[in-house]
C-alpha cells in the first residue's frame, strides 16, 4: 500500500511562497498529474515529496510512513528527472541498475530487474552502450527504465516528455500511459502540458501560484472547472469568457451580453439571481456552442472576425459586443470573415463565474 | 599571366589564415625558435672537432678530425700567401716588404713579419707606409732582425736590420700559417693532416701542441653524459621525484576535500573559496621565505614551542645541514600551502559542471554521500583531475624557489636548481640546457602518461 498523503505542505524560498498549504491524497497505484504553468510550484511540491527540498511546514505520508524529513534515499521512491539525469560515465545497464546496487541488492536480482525494465522500454539492445551516443528519446527510455527497475511503490516524474520533440512526445505519451498501467506504482506526474495531463492522468491536480486549484478526473476538470483559471488553462482553445450583467426580465433571471439575453439553466437560476444588477462572467467552451447560418429563436447574432480551418474543425473567432470568443464548428460549416451568423448557448454548458472571486458558481450554496 | 579566376570556381577564404598568422609568427619567434635553440645546446657542440686536411689550404681534402684538447705532434708549418681574400677562420699574419739601412749603412730590402715592425707612418686610409724595427726583449736576445727573400720564416735571410732602424714599408703580404700535425686520439687512432694554426696552440718547443678548439659542429652526448655524471644530478632528480610523490597525492586529497566543502555550500562558508585560493596570489619565493621564517631556529615554530615551554635552552634546528628530512618536510608543507588552491579551483570548476539533477538522482536512488563521491562525482571529475594532474606534475618538475628558500640548494637540491647552477655558477650553457631538456622530457612523458592512463570513459563517443 502506498497511498500518498500531503498535508498542509508549505515551501518558501525567501519571500516567495512556492507551495502554499497544499493538501492532496493520492490513492494507491493512482496516476495523478500535477498540472500548472511554469513557476506555479508543481515541481517544488514534487521535490518536497522526493525529499530533494524539504517542506518548510506540513506533513508528507507514504503509506503509513511519515517521510517529511527523511532523506530521499530512504523514502523508497524513484523518479524520472526532466533532464533525465542519466549518469554519463556508466553504461545503460549500470545506469538502470544503479539504484538497486546502492540499496545493496544481490547481483542476480539487479540483472533480472534491469533486463525486465529494459524489455519494458524496448532498450535491450542498448544495455552495453553509453548514454553519450544516444538520442534524446533513447535517454528518456533509459531514465524511465532506471526508475522502474527500482520497483518502488512511488514513482515521481518531473516533466519527463518536455525535452522531446513533438512527434516523439506523442509516441512516448501513449507508451508511458501503457507502461504505468502495467507497473503497480503510485505515480505523480508533473507537467505544464494540459493535453498530457488530460490524456494520461487518472486525476489531475491543477496548481497556480503555489495553491492547488482543483483535483478531479480529467473530464471533470475539463468540463466543470472550479474557477476561471482552470477553465482558461485547460483545453485548446481555452474556455471563452464573456462579460454579462444579471437582471430580471418579467420576473425571470436573464443575463445581458452585448445587447442579447441569455437565460441560465434552472438549476443555477437562483445562484445567478443573487447577482441581480451586477456583472457576471459567462464561461463556455468553443465546442459547446452551436453555430447556425440563419436567425433562430434564442440564438445570438455574431460577426465572424477570423475563420481558421484546422482540418478536423473550423475555429471561428467571433465578436459579441466587446467580447471575442472562439467557436468550433464542423469543417463543412460555411463561414468567412465578415459573415454574420447565429450562435446558440446551451444553458447547461454555461459556467457562471463570479468576476471578483473568479470562482465558478455551483447550484447549492451562494458565496456571500 | 594575370587571368581572373572564373567566378564559378570556389574562392579560398584566406581571412582565417591571415588572422592567425601573427599568432603563428609569435609562436615561431618566441617559442619554437628559442626552444629549438635550447634543445640544440644540449646535444650539439658547435666546436666539437677540428678537421685535418690533406693540404695546408681550406680547399684541401679532409683526412681526419680531432676533438679539442687533443695533443698533437707538429711536423712542419707553412705560411701560405693569401690571394687577397681573408677567410675568417684562418690565422693570418702580415709581412711587410721593407727597405732600410743595415748596421753597416748599406741599403737593404726584404720581408719582415708585421710583429717586428713598429708602424709610425700611415696613409690616410690606414695603410702603413713606414716605421722602425722593434727592439727585441731579453738580455741575450740578438738585436738584429732578419729580412727574408720571401714572406716566410723558412725563407733565406737576405739582410739584417738593427733595432730601431727606420724602414719604409712597401708591399704587404698576408700569410696564413698552417701546421702539419699528427694526433693520437683516445682510442689509439692516429690522424695526421694540416690544420690552421689558429686552432692549434703550439708549445714552446714548436714540435708539440694541443688542439685549442674545433671549428666543426657535431651532435654529441657529451653534455648529457656530463650532466649524468654530475654529482648533484642523482640527488637532484631523486629529491624532485620524492617531493612529487609526497606532495601530489596529499595535494589532490586536500583539494578534492576543499572543493567538496565549497560545493556543498554549508552555511557560513561562502568565503571559503576566497580563503582557500588566497595562496595563489603569492609568489613561490615569498612562500618559501614565509615558511623559512616559520622553521628557522629563531622562527615562529620555535617561538610557539618556547612559549609553551616545550623546548629547552637550545632551540632545535630544522633547516640545518644535518636535518635534511626536516627541510623536505618544510618544503612539502610550503608547497601544499602554496599550490593546493590551483588544483582546488580546477576541481571546483569541474564540480560545478556536474548537473545538480545528476547528483540528486544519485541521492534519490539511495546513494550515500560517500557512494555519490565514489560512483558519480569522482568519475565525472576525471577530466578536471586529469588537467590538474598534468599541470601539477609539470609544476612539480619545476619546483625551485621554495627549495632554494628553505634548503639553500646544497643540502636539498632539485633539477631546476641544477639548471640554474650550471648556467649561472658554472657557466656551462650546454649542461644547463641538458638539465632543462631533461625536465622537459619528464614533463612530456608524464603528460602523455596521464592522458593515456586517466582517459575519460566516454571519450570519442561525445561527438
Amino acid at each position: 500500500m502506498a497511498e500518498i498523503r500531503i498535508e498542509n505542505v508549505t515551501k518558501v524560498f525567501g519571500d516567495h511562497v512556492a507551495v502554499d498549504r497544499a493538501n492532496l491524497v493520492i490513492e494507491d497505484q493512482e496516476f495523478l498529474v500535477l498540472l500548472g504553468p511554469s513557476g506555479c510550484g508543481k515541481t517544488t511540491l514534487l521535490r518536497s515529496i522526493a525529499g530533494l527540498g524539504m517542506a518548510d511546514a506540513g506533513r508528507i505520508m507514504i503509506g503509513d510512513r511519515d517521510v517529511t524529513y527523511m532523506r530521499p534515499g530512504e523514502r523508497k521512491i524513484s523518479m524520472v528527472f526532466q533532464s533525465y539525469a542519466i549518469f554519463p560515465h556508466m553504461t545503460v545497464r549500470e545506469n538502470i541498475g544503479f539504484g538497486l546496487k546502492m540499496n545493496g541488492a544481490p547481483d542476480g536480482e539487479i540483472k533480472k530487474n534491469v533486463d525486465e525494465a529494459a524489455e519494458l522500454l524496448h532498450i535491450e539492445q542498448l544495455l552495453d552502450r553509453r548514454p553519450s551516443d544516444m538520442s534524446g528519446g533513447q535517454r528518456q527510455r533509459v531514465a524511465v527504465a532506471r526508475a522502474l527497475a527500482m520497483k518502488a511503490e512511488v514513482l515521481l516524474m518531473d516533466e519527463p516528455l518536455s525535452n522531446l520533440d513533438a512527434l516523439l512526445r506523442l509516441e512516448m505519451r501513449a507508451e508511458l500511459k501503457r507502461l504505468l498501467r502495467e507497473v503497480e506504482a503510485t505515480t505523480i506526474y508533473v507537467t505544464h502540458d494540459q493535453i498530457e495531463a488530460l490524456s494520461m492522468g487518472d486525476r489531475i491536480a491543477v496548481m497556480k501560484d503555489g495553491v492547488i486549484q482543483q483535483v478531479d478526473d480529467p473530464s471533470t476538470v475539463y468540463a466543470e472547472p472550479t474557477n476561471r483559471f482552470v477553465g482558461s488553462f485547460i483545453g485548446n482553445p481555452p474556455m471563452n469568457f464573456l462579460d454579462g450583467v444579471v437582471h430580471r426580465v418579467d420576473g425571470a433571471v436573464s443575463v445581458g451580453i452585448g445587447g442579447n439575453e441569455i437565460t441560465p439553466a434552472a438549476a443555477l437560476a437562483n445562484a445567478v439571481a443573487a447577482y441581480d444588477g451586477k456583472p457576471i462572467t459567462v464561461g463556455i467552451r468553443a465546442e459547446n456552442m452551436r453555430a447556425l447560418e440563419t436567425e433562430t429563436e434564442g440564438a445570438v447574432p455574431v460577426r465572424v472576425e477570423v475563420a481558421e480551418p484546422l482540418g478536423s474543425q473550423n475555429l471561428l473567432t467571433v465578436s459579441i459586443g466587446d467580447n471575442r470568443l472562439k467557436v468550433s464548428t464542423h469543417p463543412t460549416f460555411p463561414a468567412e470573415a465578415g459573415d454574420t451568423l447565429w450562435i446558440q448557448f446551451p444553458p447547461e454548458q454555461i459556467r457562471w463565474i463570479d468576476p471578483q472571486t473568479e470562482k465558478v458558481l455551483t447550484g447549492g450554496v451562494v458565496a456571500a | 599571366m594575370e587571368e581572373l579566376e572564373p567566378t564559378t570556381k570556389r574562392r579560398r577564404n584566406l581571412t582565417p589564415y591571415l588572422l592567425i598568422s601573427p599568432a603563428l609568427l609569435f609562436l615561431a619567434a618566441f617559442f619554437a625558435y628559442p626552444m629549438f635553440q635550447g634543445l640544440i645546446l644540449a646535444v650539439y657542440d658547435d666546436e666539437a672537432v677540428l678537421p685535418l686536411l690533406a693540404e695546408p689550404s681550406l680547399s684541401g681534402e679532409r683526412v681526419g678530425e680531432v676533438p679539442p684538447g687533443t695533443r698533437v705532434t707538429i711536423f712542419a708549418q707553412q705560411g701560405n700567401q693569401l690571394d687577397g681574400e681573408i677567410t675568417a677562420d684562418l690565422l693570418t699574419e702580415q709581412w711587410f716588404f721593407v727597405t732600410g739601412d743595415d748596421p753597416d749603412g748599406a741599403a737593404v730590402e726584404g720581408w719582415a713579419p708585421e710583429t717586428r715592425v713598429r708602424v709610425r707612418d700611415e696613409a690616410a686610409d690606414g695603410t702603413p707606409l713606414g716605421g722602425t724595427i722593434r727592439p727585441k726583449l731579453g738580455e741575450n736576445a740578438d738585436p738584429l732582425t732578419p729580412l727574408r727573400g720571401e714572406p716566410s720564416e723558412r725563407a733565406d735571410v737576405v739582410a739584417e736590420l738593427d733595432e730601431r732602424a727606420p724602414v719604409a714599408i712597401g708591399e704587404i703580404a698576408v700569410l696564413e700559417v698552417w701546421f702539419d700535425v699528427e694526433a693520437v686520439t683516445d682510442d689509439g687512432t692516429v690522424t695526421a693532416g694540416w690544420a690552421p694554426s689558429r686552432f692549434v696552440r703550439a708549445f714552446e718547443s714548436g714540435e708539440e701542441g694541443v688542439v685549442d678548439r674545433g671549428t666543426d659542429g657535431q651532435f654529441t652526448s657529451r653534455f648529457i653524459e656530463k650532466m649524468l655524471d654530475d654529482r648533484f644530478f642523482g640527488p637532484a632528480w631523486r629529491t624532485t621525484l620524492l617531493l612529487m610523490v609526497i606532495i601530489i597525492p596529499l595535494q589532490f586529497a586536500l583539494a578534492i576535500i576543499m572543493a567538496l566543502v565549497i560545493h556543498a555550500r554549508p552555511k557560513g562558508t561562502s568565503g571559503f573559496l576566497y580563503v582557500f585560493s588566497l595562496p595563489m596570489g603569492m609568489s613561490d619565493l615569498a612562500v618559501g621565505i614565509l615558511f623559512f621564517s616559520i622553521f628557522t631556529s629563531s622562527g615562529l615554530l620555535n617561538s610557539v614551542l618556547d612559549a609553551f615551554g616545550l623546548i629547552g635552552d637550545t632551540p632545535p634546528t630544522y633547516l640545518g645541514a644535518d636535518t635534511r628530512n626536516w627541510i623536505i618536510a618544510a618544503i612539502v608543507l610550503a608547497e601544499l600551502w602554496r599550490a593546493t588552491s590551483i588544483v582546488m579551483v580546477i576541481v571546483v570548476s569541474g564540480l560545478q559542471a556536474i548537473p545538480d539533477e545528476t547528483l540528486e538522482a544519485a541521492e534519490l536512488f539511495g546513494a550515500s554521500y560517500w557512494q555519490r563521491v565514489r560512483y558519480i562525482i569522482l568519475p565525472l571529475l576525471k577530466p578536471s583531475l586529469q588537467v590538474a594532474l598534468i599541470l601539477r606534475t609539470i609544476l612539480a618538475f619545476q619546483v625551485f624557489a621554495v627549495v632554494i628558500a628553505l634548503g639553500g640548494g646544497e643540502i636539498v637540491t632539485v633539477l631546476a636548481n641544477e639548471t640554474y647552477r650550471q648556467y649561472f655558477e658554472l657557466r656551462d650553457n650546454n649542461v644547463a640546457s641538458a638539465y632543462a631538456v631533461f625536465i622537459l622530457l619528464l614533463s612530456l612523458a608524464s603528460s602523455i602518461f596521464y592522458l593515456r592512463a586517466v582517459r575519460t570513459e566516454n571519450e570519442g563517443a561525445a561527438s
